[in-house]
C-alpha cells in the first residue's frame, strides 16, 4: 500500500508540490507572525529588564521609554539638571544616571551618561575598559569600531541633516559585551562631554563664541532632540569651559547641571521604587516604571496582532477551502482508478486508507515546511530588526505552538477524510463506468 | 470452481422506461467457458456488473455455488469478489509507476492477504503469459503486454470464475490473439469456470458457450459443437 502511495505521488509531483506549497505557505504566514509577535515581545522585555525607574521631563510615558530604553531618538523636553543631584543624594536610591543623548556618529547614537550606569546595566567588558577622561568613550558590541578608533560626534541623526560637531573627537577605550539591548548599538561617552559639546554645563558662559550657538536654538525648529534647550537655567562657571578630550570626569551633580531629557534610577527597594515614582510624577517632571509602560504597549500590539492574526487564518481558509476544492476534483478524476481498485478486491477501508493518506502525506508535509519557513522568516525578520535597533529577538517556540501543531495536523486529518469519504461511497460499477 | 444459478433479475435505471437486464433463469455450470455477446446497449456490462457483486441487485438471486450475491453487503461482495473473481477488462486497470509484479500482487496486498506464496506465484504466472521482467514499469509495457499482466493478476488468488470484459478489444489481433489464447489455456488449467464477454468473433468461437443478449435480454444460448471445432477455427 505504502508502494502504491507512493507511486501515486509520484506520478501527481506537480499536484502535490502544489498542493505542498500551498499548505507551507500559509502555515509559515501564521507562524512568522505568532513567533515574531512573541520574540518582540520578549526581545524589548528583556531589553527593559536593567531599567527599574525612569524620570524625565512632564510627557509622554511612551516617547520617555522609547527614548531612554530603545534610544529610539525623539525630541525629548528637558528636566532641570537639580533632580539628578537631588535623586543622587536620596537614601532610597542605589543609584542615578543621566542619559543625554542627540548625538549620532555612524548611525549610532551617542549617549552621554556616567561610569554608575553603565558599570550597572552593562555586562562587563569585552574589551579595553571604562572612559576616564571626557574625550574618552565606550562603545556597544554592535558598534562596529575598534579600541583607539576616533569618533567625530554629529548632531541628530545622518539622516536629519544635522552637522558635525568639530569641538571634541572621542577616543574608543572599551567595548562592552553583548546585552541584546538598543544600548548594543550605543556610543557612550562621559555625559559631561555632551554638555560641553554642547555650550553647556560649567562652560556655558563660553559657548557663545563657538559654531555650536545658533545650532542650539536652532534645533528645536528642527525638532531634534536638543540637549541644550535648558542652558539659561544654570549660571555656574568657575571650570575651563572648552570641551577638553583630556579633562577629568566630574560625576558629581549639583544645582548647576544643565537640564536632563532622562535619568535612570535604581531604587533600594520595591517599596522605593513606588514612592519614588509617586513623588517623581508631580509638577514638572514624569517618573515611569518601563515595563509598566511596555505592558501597556503590548496591549496596543496584542490588537494589532489579533488583526494579523485573522488576516492569517483568512489566509488559511482559504488555502483549506482551495485544498477540498482540489481534492474532491482530484478524487472525481480518480473515480475510475479508485472504482478498479475496488473491481479487484482491495476493501473499502484499504481505498479510505489510500485516499486519506495521501492527502494527510501531503498536508502535512506543507505544515512541517511551513514551520520551517516561518521560523526562518521570523529568524531573518528579527535579524533585520536587531541589526537596525541592536535589540536582540529572541525566535523560539513554545509549548502554545506544540498545541498549533497537534491543531493543524488534526484539521489536515479531517480534511483529507472528506475524500477519502466520497472514495468509500463510490459503487465500484458507478466509478468505473465514469 | 464455480457454478453460478442466476433468477428472476430486472435491473433499471431511474430515467429509463425499459430495464437495461432482464434475466427470470441463468444457470452456467462450473468450468463452463461462456462467451456473451450482443451490440453495445444490450446489457452485457449490467450482466458483468451484477455476476461480479460489483452492482448491488434489488430483487432476485444471484448464487454462486451457495452465496447468494444478492444477500451480501457492499464489503462482503467485495470481500467475495477478492477471493472468487478474476476480472479482465478492455482498459487493463493497471496502476502507472508501478512494476508488473508489483500490479500483479497490488489486489492481494490491498486486500492484506498477499503471502511469500503470492510472490512466487505472480512469478510463475508472467513466465506463463510470457513476460520475462517483473520489474519493468507498466508505463513502459505495450498494450498486449499490458493485457497479459491483467491476466496473470486476475489468476493469482486462484479464483473460481474469471470475467472477462471486452479482453481483446483494445488491442491488435496478434495481440488479441496472445491473449484470448492465454485466457481460455489458463483458465482451464486452473480449472476456473470462464466468462468472456467479446464480440470478437475469433475468441468467443473458442468458448463453448454462447449467450446472446439484445435489449436487455437473452436472445440466443448455444452450445457449440465441440471443443475439437474451436481448434479448427482459424486463427
Amino acid at each position: 500500500m505504502i508502494r502504491f502511495i507512493f507511486a501515486d505521488l509520484k506520478r501527481l509531483w506537480l499536484g502535490s508540490l502544489v498542493v505542498i506549497l500551498l499548505v507551507a505557505l500559509a502555515t509559515a504566514l501564521g507562524i512568522a507572525v505568532t513567533l515574531q509577535e512573541r520574540s518582540l515581545r520578549l526581545g524589548s522585555a528583556r531589553a527593559a529588564d536593567k531599567f527599574d525607574l525612569v524620570i524625565g521631563a512632564a510627557g509622554s510615558e511612551t516617547q520617555l521609554v522609547l527614548s531612554s530604553v530603545f534610544l529610539q531618538a525623539s525630541p525629548l523636553p528637558l528636566m532641570p539638571g537639580d533632580v539628578l543631584a537631588r535623586l543622587a543624594a536620596d537614601p532610597r536610591v542605589a543609584w542615578a544616571a543621566p542619559i543625554g543623548f542627540g548625538d549620532s556618529f555612524r548611525g549610532y547614537p551617542i549617549v552621554g551618561t556616567t561610569t554608575a550606569l553603565i558599570a550597572n546595566t552593562a555586562g562587563g567588558f569585552a574589551e579595553g575598559q571604562m572612559f576616564d577622561a571626557e574625550g574618552e568613550a565606550v562603545i556597544g558590541s554592535a558598534v562596529t569600531l575598534a579600541i583607539g578608533d576616533e569618533i567625530k560626534p554629529m548632531h541628530g541623526g545622518p539622516l536629519s541633516g544635522g552637522h558635525t560637531h568639530t569641538e571634541l573627537a572621542y577616543r574608543v577605550t572599551g567595548k562592552l559585551q553583548p546585552t541584546g539591548t538598543a544600548w548594543d548599538r550605543a556610543i557612550l561617552v562621559p555625559v559631561q562631554a555632551v554638555w560641553h559639546i554642547h555650550g553647556l554645563g560649567e562652560g556655558a558662559d563660553e559657548h557663545a563664541d563657538h559654531d555650536h550657538a545658533e545650532g542650539a536654538a536652532g534645533h528645536d525648529e528642527t525638532g531634534e532632540p536638543a540637549v541644550g534647550t535648558a542652558e539659561a537655567s544654570h549660571a555656574g562657571h568657575e571650570h575651563d569651559q572648552h570641551a577638553d578630550a583630556h579633562a577629568a570626569l566630574d560625576e558629581t551633580f549639583g544645582a548647576g547641571t544643565p537640564g536632563l531629557p532622562a535619568i535612570l534610577v535604581k531604587p533600594k527597594t520595591i517599596a522605593d521604587a513606588y514612592r519614588l515614582r509617586q513623588e517623581y510624577r508631580q509638577g514638572n517632571t514624569l517618573a515611569v516604571f518601563p515595563g509598566e509602560v511596555l505592558t501597556n504597549l503590548y496591549a496596543t500590539l496584542g490588537d494589532a496582532k489579533r488583526i494579523l492574526i485573522a488576516v492569517a487564518s483568512g489566509a488559511q481558509g482559504l488555502v483549506a477551502a482551495s485544498l477540498i476544492l482540489v481534492t474532491v476534483i482530484h478524487v472525481g478524476q480518480r473515480r475510475r482508478q479508485i472504482g478498479a481498485l475496488r473491481a479487484f478486491g482491495a476493501p473499502r477501508l484499504s481505498v479510505f486508507a489510500i485516499v486519506w493518506s495521501e492527502l494527510f502525506v501531503l498536508i502535512a508535509i506543507g505544515i512541517g515546511l511551513g514551520f520551517l519557513l516561518g521560523y526562518a522568516a521570523a529568524q531573518v525578520l528579527s535579524g533585520l530588526f536587531t541589526a537596525e535597533s541592536g535589540i536582540t529577538l529572541p525566535v523560539s517556540f513554545a509549548r502554545s505552538d506544540l498545541a498549533t501543531l497537534g491543531l493543524l495536523f488534526g484539521f489536515a486529518a479531517l480534511l483529507a477524510a472528506l475524500p477519502a469519504v466520497l472514495a468509500y461511497r463510490q459503487s465500484p460499477a458507478g466509478a468505473l463506468r465514469a | 470452481m464455480l457454478a453460478l444459478n442466476l433468477t428472476q433479475i430486472a435491473i433499471s435505471y431511474p430515467g429509463l422506461l425499459s430495464p437495461v437486464l432482464v434475466i427470470d433463469r441463468l444457470g452456467i455450470s462450473a468450468g463452463e467457458r461462456v462467451a456473451v455477446t450482443g451490440a453495445s446497449g444490450s446489457g452485457k456490462s449490467t450482466f458483468v456488473n451484477i455476476v461480479t457483486g460489483l452492482e448491488a441487485i434489488r430483487n432476485g438471486r444471484i448464487d454462486w455455488s451457495g452465496t447468494d450475491l444478492a444477500k451480501l453487503s457492499e464489503s462482503a461482495r467485495d470481500r467475495w469478489r477478492g477471493t472468487n473473481v478474476g476480472l479482465v477488462m478492455q482498459d487493463f486497470h493497471l496502476f502507472p509507476g508501478l512494476s508488473a509484479l508489483d500490479n500483479i500482487l497490488l489486489p492481494a496486498r490491498l486486500a492484506r492477504v498477499a503471502t511469500a506464496d503470492h510472490v512466487g506465484r505472480a512469478r510463475a504466472l508472467m513466465q506463463r503469459t510470457g513476460l520475462s521482467r517483473p520489474e519493468q514499469k507498466i508505463e513502459t509495457m505495450s498494450r498486449g503486454e499490458m493485457q497479459r499482466v491483467a491476466v496473470a493478476r486476475a489468476l493469482l488468488r486462484r479464483p473460481g470464475l474469471i470475467v472477462a470484459d471486452e479482453p481483446t478489444a483494445s488491442l491488435d489481433p496478434e495481440s488479441g490473439e496472445v491473449v484470448g489464447r492465454l485466457l481460455l489455456e489458463m483458465s482451464e488449467a486452473e480449472g476456473s469456470t470462464l466468462i468472456v464477454v467479446s464480440h470478437d468473433p475469433r475468441l468467443t468461437q473458442r468458448l463453448t458457450r454462447r449467450i446472446e443478449l439484445a435489449n436487455g435480454r437473452i436472445v440466443g444460448d448455444t452450445q457449440a459443437a465441440s471443443a475439437a471445432a474451436r481448434d479448427e477455427v482459424p486463427a
